[in-house]
């Protein structure tokens, strides 16, 4: 008895012991990811992804490629290690174009340690990923079955489909000796039938045409209805409001102004300076777009829309290099102003202050742009006929200046009011 | 009787008039008021241009482009070149020998905010703690569904508090004139060139503001 209830007794200590020696070791491991996946945020993040090439290379797999001791080595001096003639250091500083890793001598061996360890963490993650991809093989196996159902339900609707040509037959044939019997009976029936058919729309179309009033009622309708319809075509050509084209790239105005908070002038700087709102280069997309992908969403591969401004740029994203081959995006063009008539957007912008919404609407909210305002005549004039102008820059104190002048009676040439500026002649 | 019965036809027209523009005024407000074509147009030659836009197709070029870049070698007037070449030598060269030219102004100050707010501060957020709304997990709503969007890596911060380290050596709150307009111009790691962004002028107020952000 005294014998049993101590092996037990021994039994449950090892029992604890173990699970909490288990306990600890796993306590650690986390800790040592979580740690390394702060200094991997703060100091790597910049140049590496784990599962990406990026400035650097992606870091999965880098503890079966590299011994531990030779990458705390490359970690605190990459320099020393690649002056030192190590081949494998050597061969990485020549395939990322000889750009120089930053030395982190103040990351002790421990730190490098987790920052490995949260790599291998994160590597396990990418690579559990494809069980993601098993459970969409499961989704077509469903799609299968309900394939097979589809089959199985048409071939029950054929079977009823015979069922139902064969019971209806029956019925015709009964329904055919019914009526050789009542011969007579029916032929009789039926000439008072079409009496009545033949009178009836006659009657319909008689008393139409007898009725003034209703004819009268009609022909206004229709005259009105294509009055509204008319006059509303009539005032509406040449205007564009509404306007939505397909783009050649499916950009978002939604995320990138919208939930991004990119302004917009960090894309259309023209606005502020020039006259023209410019469309920005494809240079101007990869400040972001040399680093996002969009792979998330599209099972690690490149977003299709951000290929589109790897190829105008003949840009390849394996060696991060610009062939010479670049070919511009066409954009269609939404707002579009006849030719005769000048608009200038820094004047509005920058001297008028007005808001990019205030014209285009809520561009920020829109997936795909179209036009907000009518860009008619009237509708700049409005405008115009409202806005306060502010008076308060250099412009307006000349021109109280040059007016003072008058007033004073003294002498005033053109020139003094810009007329020897070259653009009042040779616009 | 005839009286009565005008008045009837009057009614009756006005009646059917209101109809009918009910009737216009639904169908026309059918849809979302957006569509895929610009309508009818009239005398479209007016709204296009004689002379070709910047942005528009140009078959007289080899490359069918109508805003061609400068020949190499060129340097348009008014333009500053910048003489240091985009390597890690010419960079701490940068650091040492280039200064900005603009005086501390208020004018110049206000200019740097609103251009780093403008540029910058999308990444490195609006005090340059590297925490710029880019840099936060963010979700968008649209004809796709719901989804996540991807986070650009966070830089490290300007300010002299957080200490942090610029990849290039030295903290960040250490970064000299020359080196802060050296990144613009070429940017660096994942951030890329804001040359065609911000001229020289520009270039020099945000760094005129960075350095007010080191200081924090």
């Amino acid at each position: 008895m005294r014998n049993i209830s101590s092996v037990l007794g021994r039994l449950a200590k090892t029992i604890s012991v173990g699970l909490m020696l288990l306990f600890a070791v796993t306590m650690s491991h986390a800790q040592d990811v979580k740690e390394g996946q702060a200094l991997f945020k703060s100091k790597c993040t910049s140049c590496h992804s784990v599962t990406k090439k990026m400035v650097g290379p992606a870091l999965a797999g880098m503890a079966e490629r590299h011994s531990e001791e030779w990458l705390v080595k490359w970690i605190h001096n990459s320099q020393a290690l690649i002056a030192s003639g190590d081949p494998a250091a050597k061969a990485i500083f020549e395939e990322y174009n000889k750009s120089v890793m930053t030395s982190f001598t103040d990351l002790s061996d421990d730190q490098i340690k987790n920052i490995i360890a949260y790599v291998k963490d994160e590597e396990a993650k990418a690579a559990a990923g494809p069980a993601e991809g098993t459970a969409a093989d499961g989704g077509a196996a469903k799609s299968d079955d309900a394939n097979l159902l589809m089959i199985v339900g048409l071939l029950a609707i054929v079977v009823l489909a015979v069922v139902v040509i064969v019971v209806l037959n029956r019925v015709i044939r009964t329904l055919e000796k019914v009526i050789a019997n009542n011969q007579a009976a029916i032929e009789a029936a039926q000439a008072r039938n079409e009496q009545y058919k033949e009178s009836g729309k006659a009657k319909f179309a008689k008393a139409f045409l007898k009725n003034k009033k209703l004819v009268g009622f009609a022909v206004l309708m229709l005259v009105a209805l294509l009055g509204v319809a008319g006059w509303n075509t009539m005032w509406n050509v040449g205007v564009h409001t509404g306007y939505k084209p397909v783009q050649p790239i499916k950009f978002s105005h939604q995320i990138h102004a919208g939930v991004n908070q990119i302004e917009c002038q960090y894309c259309h700087g023209g606005a502020f300076k020039s006259k023209n709102a410019s469309i920005p280069s494809a240079n101007v997309c990869m400040n972001c777009h040399n680093t996002i992908t969009g792979s998330d969403h599209y099972d690690g591969e490149l977003s299709p829309e951000i290929a589109k401004i790897y190829k105008a740029l003949d840009y390849n994203p394996d060696t991060r290099t610009y062939g010479n081959n670049p070919r511009p995006i066409q954009w269609v063009r939404i707002h579009n102003l006849p030719d005769f008539a000048y608009f200038n957007h820094s004047q509005h912008v920058v001297v008028a202050g007005v808001e990019c919404q205030t014209c285009h609407g809520p561009i920020e909210t829109m997936e795909e742009v179209y036009q907000y305002s009518p860009l008619t005549m009237k509708w700049c004039v409005d405008c115009h006929r409202e806005t306060a102008v502010n008076s308060d820059n250099a412009y307006y104190d000349q021109l109280i200046e040059a007016h003072e002048k008058l007033k004073k009676g003294e002498k005033m040439t053109a020139a003094m009011i810009g007329g020897l500026e070259c653009g009042k002649c040779h616009y | 009787m005839k009286e009565n019965m005008l008045a009837m036809n009057k009614k009756n027209f006005l009646g059917s008039v209101c109809a009918a523009f009910a009737l216009a005024a639904v169908v026309s407000s059918c849809g979302d008021g957006t569509k895929r074509s610009t309508g009818w147009e009239f005398s479209r030659n007016m709204y296009d241009p004689i002379a070709y836009n910047p942005d528009q197709p140009n078959n007289n070029f080899k490359n069918n482009i109508t805003a061609q870049l400068p020949p190499s070698g060129t340097t348009p007037i008014g333009f500053e070149r910048f003489e240091f070449a985009n390597s890690l030598e010419e960079y701490e060269r940068a650091g040492r020998e280039l200064t900005s030219p603009l005086a501390v102004t208020k004018e110049n100050l206000a200019k740097g905010d609103a251009l780093f707010h403008t540029y910058c501060a999308v990444c490195h957020g609006k005090d340059g703690k590297g925490d710029g709304p880019l840099t936060k997990d963010r979700s968008v709503e649209d004809s796709r569904g719901k989804r996540q969007l991807e986070n650009f890596p966070p830089p490290p911060s300007y300010a002299k508090s957080d200490a942090a380290n610029s990849s290039r050596g030295g903290l960040m709150s250490d970064l000299t004139d020359g080196k802060i307009y050296h990144t613009i111009y070429y940017g660096h790691n994942t951030m890329g060139s804001h040359a065609s962004q911000l001229s020289p002028e520009e270039r020099w107020q945000v760094v005129m503001y960075v350095h007010e952000l080191q200081k924090k």
